[in-house]
């Protein structure tokens, strides 16, 4: 009998295939059991825990399982542990804005009017940086805002100033402009990775067609490298909104961030409010990261 | 094609390309500028680690290889590296197959669960693990509550990074492999490994270096020991000396030399075997 | 593509996972002890504290200002202790740390009544003071304060004091502060810098308010307290972790006011800053006493009294006053100050009267720690 497709469409299968045993149906995915260890155990537990703990409370340095709101309830009804979180909010936005300002001009330049093969080069020199140490990042900003620190002695070598400006650090536009210098790269890099791909005969075509340069890029780039900025968006917003270091060492008292709060109450035993915090941060941030999901995926991660 | 043909808008355009070109040279001065400065007070005879610079020495560096508090936080530094890379390497590793070639239900899902760790803050997991360890386990904070912790935090590049390898791997290659006999481990370990090999080195390293300078995570879980960002966090409240410049330098150099094996290193055993490959093949006299 | 292929690849794959995992979990589990950095921990089985010279690391929870780099360097080759200090920010930091590590400090400084709890709470353990040689050196009223006797032993190896003034810069801060009120004006603010230390700055804002009891105040006091704190808020730069932060603030001219310890001014001074004045508010100051005491979950305690030995000398006593400026509670370095031309130095910081120093408001815990905390936090915001 020839095997013709309407002979070969309908027919059962001469033996009815048994299930394979559960070993072998799940062996595909054994390389994940040692994953499943690590973050299972590791990760999720703790991160369990943090939850159950937010609503405990803790009495005398010892935490006890009183069920109760009350942790929640302390954070919102403190003006200032409110304010805090409000201010995080806003420097992660405002940073997150900026950087993306500062990035968008040399992701442009180096897609566009850069040669190949020294764009390679320059998109390493740009995440060198990164390859430091966190910490030593932050810290080489504190000899430059100082009081006695280089940008002053700068500005008064030239002239511009007389006496040292004080507010360049311990406050929030320290917080501001070091987070900047540590989120560029990804912005960058990311932006970047969108402009590349992007075929800048349009823009030649929509100039040919009488827009003026301005509305070539608003109206025909933009647009399309939105995926990109807003994965930009959210690699910087997210971080930000859990930084503690960096509010640490140039924050002072008036550029608190609600990650010092955070660290503040575990380091104060306070285990139980500082729980109900983190929740409510790893819950934002959870969120962004749903709502944002098909844009993340779409990213280069995975490299395809 | 550059498409930049001579056209009316050019004095324009100079002048836009001009501006950027600026930015751009602001943007580099801006990110190297303070690594720059740090290295730079390294070597500044004034001991105060500020401008003006009184002189130049290697004062600095000679205190911080004699200082023992130094050494001892740097084995633990390499100890708990190396301990961490294992960890991260090989669960990494194994979690990238599955995830790129098994059949899942929820993949996109799952990515996003594993790359987790990343995108919530370090300070997150360190508390989390400290409320874990402490409060639910009773185990006491050591070096190995640091590798767990920071195991956690660098596995999820890992997998990004061999992942991303598995991905554009040929799988014809290993059918090929299969056509000649060869059974799953040989196909494994002749075909897949090696080709992959150079992934997992540089995930492999990539973790080292993530490790070496991690702070946040092990600022919680570390007990009564120092690594050496640890310890250069806490001579930075005494202020910064230049001591700790000379540290911060040698620990910049190393990072920075470490990633760059991480794209060397595998471009040149491929050449190095290949060179082999050629030499014990017999003249054929072509 | 044969069936058989993948299934013994991954098995591959997961037994080796599985075996590195449980290989680790098992070094994880019998190395979850105290750690040292010697290898021949188990050699310092001697009864007597001198017997060992065997190498050892012992963390020491503390403050900058009680080692010397130098001297941890001396003892190390003297006794073979090596010293590994970290740094705690207030005494509630340095209990809450020892709580939470069990064994892994070995040493933890601590102020004046933390002593008590932290006996108490068994977490330190006494020792016999006149066993230890260089004890000899001391002042005898450091050898006799009572809340520091327990358990038959004694529970802190004194090291220092200081009361907890307002250091200004006169060129700036005028007039003379008289008060903790000068904290609230407006013309200070973002000038004054003190030590992150919750329940001590709440003890401080009890007595500008008039508490009966700084260190235990009632629910009322804490509220007037916590007011205060709140209209001195835009005074404060920042909360430094450590004294030394206070001064290089003064020095670089970022900050008019500190609240510190004795001796800042020299210390202001040493640092390249400007001349800085000592004030004493009206309603009155909190103060110190310090010490070291022995963690008795640790390992190492037969090394305790032997690193004391080393460390507690009083040439280096004597260095560590020129150094941090603040009276210490070794008599026997106070006359090799004086030998040395520093007389009136020493006097000048009340080095030789060290009944002054029971006579503070001395650091405590406070009555109700988690009142004092919420308090300060909520000003603070952090």
């Amino acid at each position: 009998m020839a095997l013709t497709p309407e002979a070969t469409v309908g027919r059962a299968p001469a033996v009815t295939p048994r299930r394979a045993p559960l070993s072998r149906r799940l062996a595909p995915y054994a390389g994940f059991s040692p994953a499943v260890v690590l973050f299972g155990g590791f990760f999720l537990a703790p991160l369990a825990l943090i939850v159950l703990y937010s609503f405990w409370e803790v009495i005398n340095y010892n935490v006890v399982h009183n069920w109760t709101l009350d942790n929640y309830h302390y954070f919102f009804s403190t003006p200032t542990y409110v304010k805090t979180l409000w201010d995080t909010i806003w420097v992660a936005a405002v940073t997150t804005a900026l950087t993306l300002l500062a990035a968008f001009p040399l992701a442009y330049w180096l897609a566009r009017y850069v040669r190949p093969a020294i764009r390679r080069p320059l998109l390493v020199l740009i995440i060198v940086p990164f390859w430091t140490s966190y910490l030593l990042r932050v810290t080489s900003w504190t000899t430059i805002l100082g009081q006695k620190g280089v940008l002053n002695r700068f500005l008064e070598l030239i002239g511009v100033i007389h006496q040292p400006l004080s507010f360049l650090l311990y406050d929030r536009p320290a917080v501001i402009v070091v987070l900047i210098y540590l989120y560029f790269p990804f912005a960058a890099l990311t932006l970047y990775a969108s402009l590349e791909r992007f075929d800048w005969m349009q823009m030649r075509a929509a100039m040919d067609l009488g827009a003026p340069p301005r509305a070539a890029i608003t109206r025909v780039l933009l647009p399309q490298i939105r995926p990109g900025i807003t994965v930009s968006v959210i690699f910087v917003f997210i971080p930000v909104l859990g930084e503690y270091l960096t509010p640490q060492l140039v924050g002072g008292t008036r550029g608190v961030m609600i990650g010092n709060l955070i660290v503040n109450f575990f380091q104060g035993a306070e285990y139980t409010r500082g729980a109900a915090i983190s929740l409510l941060i790893a819950a934002m941030i959870v969120v962004l990261l749903v709502v944002f999901r098909k844009q993340l995926d779409v990213a280069d991660t995975y490299g395809r | 094609m550059a498409g930049e043909a001579a056209d009316h808008v050019a004095p324009h355009k100079h002048l836009a390309r001009g501006a950027l070109v600026a930015w751009a040279v602001f943007i580099y001065f801006f990110l190297f500028a303070p690594i720059i400065l740090l290295v730079l007070f390294s070597f500044n005879a004034n001991q105060y680690g500020t401008l003006p610079i009184t002189g130049w020495t290697l004062h600095w560096y000679h205190a911080a290889f004699n200082d023992f508090q130094i050494q001892d936080a740097l084995k633990t530094t390499l100890s708990v590296a190396l301990e961490v890379t294992i960890i991260a390497t090989v669960v990494g590793t194994a979690a990238a197959f599955p995830l790129v070639r098994a059949n899942l239900p929820f993949r996109s899902g799952i990515r996003a669960a594993l790359t987790l760790p990343i995108m919530l803050p370090g300070l997150l997991i360190g508390v989390s693990l400290l409320t874990f360890f402490t409060g639910v386990l009773h185990l006491t904070l050591s070096n190995q509550t640091v590798v767990i912790g920071q195991a956690v935090y660098v596995t999820p590049f890992v997998i990004l990074v061999v992942a991303s390898r598995l991905e554009g791997f040929d799988r014809s290659l290993e059918r090929a492999a299969a056509d000649l006999g060869a059974n799953s481990y040989q196909r494994l370990r002749h075909v897949v490994l090696p080709l992959i090999g150079p992934a997992i080195f540089a995930g492999a390293l990539f973790a080292f270096t993530l490790s070496l300078d991690e702070f946040v995570i092990t600022l919680f879980l570390i007990g009564g020991g120092n690594t050496l960002p640890i310890y250069i966090y806490t001579q930075v409240k005494f202020g910064i000396t230049p001591e700790v410049n000379a540290l911060a330098t040698l620990l910049i150099a190393a990072s920075l030399t470490i990633t760059a094996a991480a794209f060397v290193v595998p471009g040149a055993l491929r050449r190095v075997r290949r060179g082999r490959r050629i030499s014990a093949r017999p003249a054929t006299g072509a | 593509m044969s069936i058989n292929g993948p299934v013994t690849r991954r098995q591959a794959l997961r037994a080796g996972a599985l075996g590195v995992t449980g290989l680790y979990v098992a070094a994880c589990g019998s190395s979850s002890t105290t750690q040292s950095g010697g290898a021949s921990s188990a050699a310092s089985s001697g009864s007597s504290a001198k017997a060992s010279t065997a190498p050892v690391t012992l963390n020491w929870e503390t403050w900058n200002d009680h080692y010397l780099t130098q001297q941890i360097a001396a003892v190390k080759k003297a006794t073979g202790i090596a010293a590994r200090p970290s740094l705690e920010s207030d005494d509630s930091d340095g209990y809450l740390k020892v709580k939470q590590t069990g064994g892994q400090y070995d040493i933890v400084s601590t102020d004046a009544l933390w002593a008590p709890k932290f006996f108490k709470d068994g977490l330190t353990e006494p020792f016999d003071i006149a066993s230890i040689p260089v004890s000899s050196q001391l002042y005898s009223i450091a050898k006799e304060v009572p809340f520091w006797k327990a358990g038959g032993g004694y529970l802190v190896y004194p090291n220092g004091w200081s009361s907890v003034n307002i250091y200004y810069n006169p060129k700036f801060v005028s007039p003379a502060p008289t008060s903790w009120e000068v904290l609230t004006e407006p013309k200070y603010a973002g000038k004054v810098v003190a030590e992150n230390q919750p329940t001590d700055l709440m003890a401080m804002a009890g007595l500008a308010t008039g508490a009966k009891e700084p260190y235990g105040m009632t629910t009322a006091e804490i509220s007037k307290a916590q007011q205060f704190l709140q209209a001195a808020k835009p005074a404060f730069l920042k909360l430094v972790s450590q004294n030394s932060d206070s001064v290089r603030a003064l020095a670089d001219g970022s900050a008019w006011m500190a609240l510190e310890n004795l001796g800042t001014d020299f210390r202001v001074k040493a640092a390249g800053g400007p001349t800085v004045k000592e004030a004493t508010p009206k309603e009155g100051v909190v103060g110190w006493i310090d010490g070291e005491q022995m963690v008795k979950a640790s390992s190492h305690k037969d090394r305790f009294t032997q690193f004391l030995n080393g460390m507690e000398q009083a040439n280096w006593v004597a260095q560590n006053f020129l150094v941090n400026g603040r009276p210490l509670f070794n008599e026997k370095a106070y006359k090799i100050l004086v030998n040395q031309g520093y007389k009136e130095r020493a006097d000048l910081l009340w080095y030789n009267q060290p009944d002054k120093a029971l006579q503070m408001t001395l650091k405590g815990p406070s009555g109700n720690v988690q009142a004092y905390i919420d308090a300060f936090n909520s000003v603070f915001g952090a």
